[in-house]
C-alpha cells in the first residue's frame, strides 16, 4: 500500500508527508519538489521539477538553491521568509503567486514554503497554475 | 546518431543551466513590451515590482519607476541598436528589505523592429560607491582644482559673517556692510531656507566639513554657479572670533562642462526636471535633517486628471506636451531649494523644506488655478486640463520618506474623490 501513497500541491501536514516519502516517490509527484536544507544545499528535487525546469537531478542536487538553482527566488517574496521562520524557529507553510523562467519562458505559478522548526530540510514545492 | 544527439541535449541542458544561473538578469522583449523570455534573475529582480502577481510586460512591471521606457522605444527609429543603455532604474524607498535592489541598470538591444532584449542588473552598491565619489569630486574642486579666485569668509557660530576681506569684495561684490549678515547673504532668496543654514553648520561639526554646489548671488543681484564649503575653526580660548570658514569659489565653466553629465543621470528623459532618482536622493536628506532637527516640511503630490483620456483622444505625442508643459508650470511655482520632479508617468513630487501645511497648501493651490486656465496647443489643437494635488506634512510619527510619500499619495487620492481639480491635505 505505500508505494500508492500519492501526495497532492494543496494537501495538509505535507512536510510531514514529504518527509517520509522515498525519492522515488518524490520522483512520481504531479508537482514540482525542491528540498533544501539549512545551508540552502540542495538535497532532494522530483522529476517533475526536473522535467520543467529542463535540468537533470545531478546537475542540481548539492547546489545551493537561491544562488545556483533558483536565483529567482532570491528576494524578500521568498528567500527572505525562509530566513525570517529559521531565524524566529517558526513554521512556514504558505503558498504564493509567483513567476519562474522554465527553460527561459515566463510561467505563472504558485509556490509553497515549507519550514518546520529544528527540522534542517526546507521544501519548495511548485504548481502550474491553472 | 543517438551519442551525437545526447551530446546535443547534454550541450542544451548546460546552456539553460549556464542562462539560469547568469548573475545578471537577461529578457527578450516585442516592441510592446511583452516578455517572451526570460532568465531567474530578471525575474528575482522584477517579481517584487509586480503589482499583479505576473511578469507580462517588462514596461508594465517597471510603469512606476521608469515611466519613460514605453516612449523611448517607440520613439526609437534606428532598425536596430542600444535604445538605451545602462539606464538607472531607481525602485525608490519601497523596498521591503535590505536584500532587495534600490537601483537596477537596464539596457535595451533593439534586435529587429520587434524584438528586443533587456539586459538587467542591481547596481545598488554601486550607485553607493560612486556617490562617494562624487563627494570627493566636489571636494576636491573645492579644495584643489583651478586655482583661481575664491573668496574667503569668517563666520561667527550662527553662520553670520565675522568679518569682511578683500576676497569677499573681489569674488561677490560684497562690501563691509556684509559683516553681521547670514551667510545666506551669498545664495539667491530662493536657494536656500534659514533652517538651511544652520543645517549646514551643524552637517561641517559633524563630519568636519560640509559643501554644495548650487546658485550663488552677488551684490548687484547677478548669479553664478559657485561651490561653497564651510569647515569649522578651533574656537579661541576666550570664545570670541569666527567659528566657521566658508570659500565660495565661481565654477561656472565646470559646470558647464559636467551639465551634460548631470542631466542624463539626474533629469527625467521627458521633462527635464528632476528624476526618480534625484528625487529620492534629495528627499532622503532632507529627511534625514529633518530627524536629526525637526522644522516644517510639506511634500505636495500632483497628477495630470483623465490623463489616460487625453492620451486616447489626442494622442501620446499630445499627452508628453501636457507633461512638458506642466512641468515648466511646476518649475515656475516652486522655489529653486524646493525638489520638483517627475515621479510617474503623469505623476510629479515636490518636497517643500522649511514650509508647513498652509504654504505649501497656498502654492499649490495657486499652480492648480493656474494650470486649469491654460492651454497646450498642439497641432492647431487646443487642449485644457487640470491636475489634482495631495498634501501631506512631516510630523513625529512618521517614519520616513515612504510614510510621508504614502500620506501625500492618500490626499491625492482623496482630492480624485473630490471631483479632481483641487488639492487635499493628509488628514
Amino acid at each position: 500500500m505505500e508505494a500508492m501513497l500519492k501526495l497532492h500541491f494543496a494537501d495538509p501536514d505535507l512536510y510531514r508527508q514529504l518527509e517520509e516519502c522515498t525519492d522515488t516517490e518524490v520522483d512520481e509527484m504531479e508537482f514540482g519538489v525542491i528540498g533544501f536544507d539549512a545551508e540552502t544545499i540542495v538535497r532532494r528535487y522530483g522529476a517533475y521539477e526536473s522535467r520543467m525546469a529542463g535540468l537533470s537531478k545531478d546537475r542540481v542536487i548539492g547546489m545551493p538553491f537561491f544562488t545556483a538553482v533558483a536565483p529567482c527566488m532570491n528576494n524578500f517574496l521568498v528567500a527572505q521568509r525562509f530566513e525570517d521562520a529559521a531565524a524566529g524557529a517558526r513554521p512556514l507553510d504558505t503558498v504564493i503567486d509567483y513567476v519562474l523562467t522554465l527553460r527561459m519562458r515566463p510561467v505563472k505559478v504558485k509556490l509553497r514554503l515549507l519550514v518546520e522548526p529544528h527540522r534542517s530540510m526546507r521544501y519548495v514545492l511548485v504548481n502550474r497554475a491553472a | 546518431m543517438q551519442a551525437e544527439s545526447l551530446d546535443v541535449a547534454s550541450e542544451y541542458e548546460a546552456l539553460l543551466q549556464f542562462l539560469y544561473i547568469s548573475p545578471v538578469g537577461l529578457a527578450q522583449i516585442t516592441g510592446e513590451g511583452e516578455i517572451v523570455m526570460m532568465n531567474p534573475v530578471s525575474s528575482q529582480l522584477l517579481m517584487p515590482l509586480s503589482c499583479d502577481g505576473g511578469l507580462n510586460n517588462l514596461f508594465t512591471a517597471l510603469q512606476d519607476f521608469a515611466p519613460d521606457l514605453r516612449h523611448q522605444v517607440s520613439s526609437y527609429r534606428a532598425p536596430r541598436g542600444a535604445v538605451c543603455d545602462g539606464l538607472r532604474v531607481e525602485l525608490g524607498p519601497f523596498r521591503r528589505s535590505e536584500r532587495d535592489p534600490q537601483v537596477l541598470s537596464l539596457t535595451l538591444l533593439k534586435l529587429d523592429s520587434n524584438r528586443l532584449m533587456a539586459v538587467l542588473h542591481d547596481i545598488t552598491q554601486q550607485v553607493k560607491h560612486e556617490r562617494l565619489l562624487r563627494q570627493n569630486e566636489a571636494w576636491f574642486n573645492a579644495i584643489i582644482i583651478g586655482v583661481t579666485d575664491y573668496a574667503l569668509v569668517s563666520l561667527d557660530r550662527e553662520g553670520r559673517v565675522e568679518s569682511w576681506n578683500e576676497s569677499i569684495g573681489r569674488v561677490t561684490g560684497f562690501d563691509r556692510s556684509a559683516v553681521g549678515k547670514p551667510y545666506s547673504l551669498f545664495y539667491p532668496d530662493d536657494c536656500i531656507t534659514s533652517h538651511r543654514v544652520t543645517d549646514r553648520l551643524s552637517e561641517a561639526d559633524e563630519s568636519g566639513w560640509s559643501l554644495d554646489d548650487g546658485w550663488r548671488q552677488r551684490a548687484d543681484g547677478s548669479r553664478f554657479w559657485g561651490t561653497a564649503m564651510i569647515a569649522p575653526l578651533p574656537l579661541p580660548h576666550d570664545g570670541n572670533g569666527p567659528a566657521y570658514c566658508l570659500i565660495i569659489r565661481d565654477i561656472t565653466d565646470k559646470r558647464e562642462a559636467n551639465e551634460h553629465l548631470r542631466r542624463a543621470t539626474e533629469c527625467d528623459h521627458l521633462t527635464g526636471i528632476a528624476n526618480r532618482r534625484a528625487f529620492f536622493e534629495a528627499a532622503d536628506l532632507e529627511i534625514a535633517r529633518w530627524q536629526k532637527a525637526p522644522r516644517p516640511l510639506s511634500l505636495l503630490m500632483f497628477d495630470a486628471d483623465h490623463f489616460k483620456e487625453i492620451n486616447d483622444r489626442y494622442g501620446h505625442p499630445a499627452g508628453d506636451s501636457v507633461l512638458r508643459h506642466f512641468s515648466e508650470m511646476l518649475t515656475g511655482a516652486f522655489r529653486e531649494c524646493d525638489i520638483v520632479a517627475r515621479i510617474g508617468g503623469e505623476e510629479f513630487a515636490v518636497l517643500l523644506p522649511s514650509t508647513g501645511t498652509s504654504g505649501a497648501l497656498a502654492v499649490a493651490n495657486r499652480l492648480i488655478n493656474a494650470v486649469a486656465v491654460q492651454t497646450v496647443e498642439i497641432d492647431g489643437q487646443r487642449i485644457r486640463y487640470t491636475v489634482s494635488g495631495g498634501l501631506a506634512s512631516m510630523a513625529p510619527e512618521i517614519t520616513g520618506l515612504a510614510a510621508l510619500m504614502k500620506r501625500a499619495d492618500q490626499a491625492l487620492y482623496a482630492a480624485k474623490g473630490a471631483g479632481r481639480n483641487c488639492v487635499q491635505s493628509f488628514g
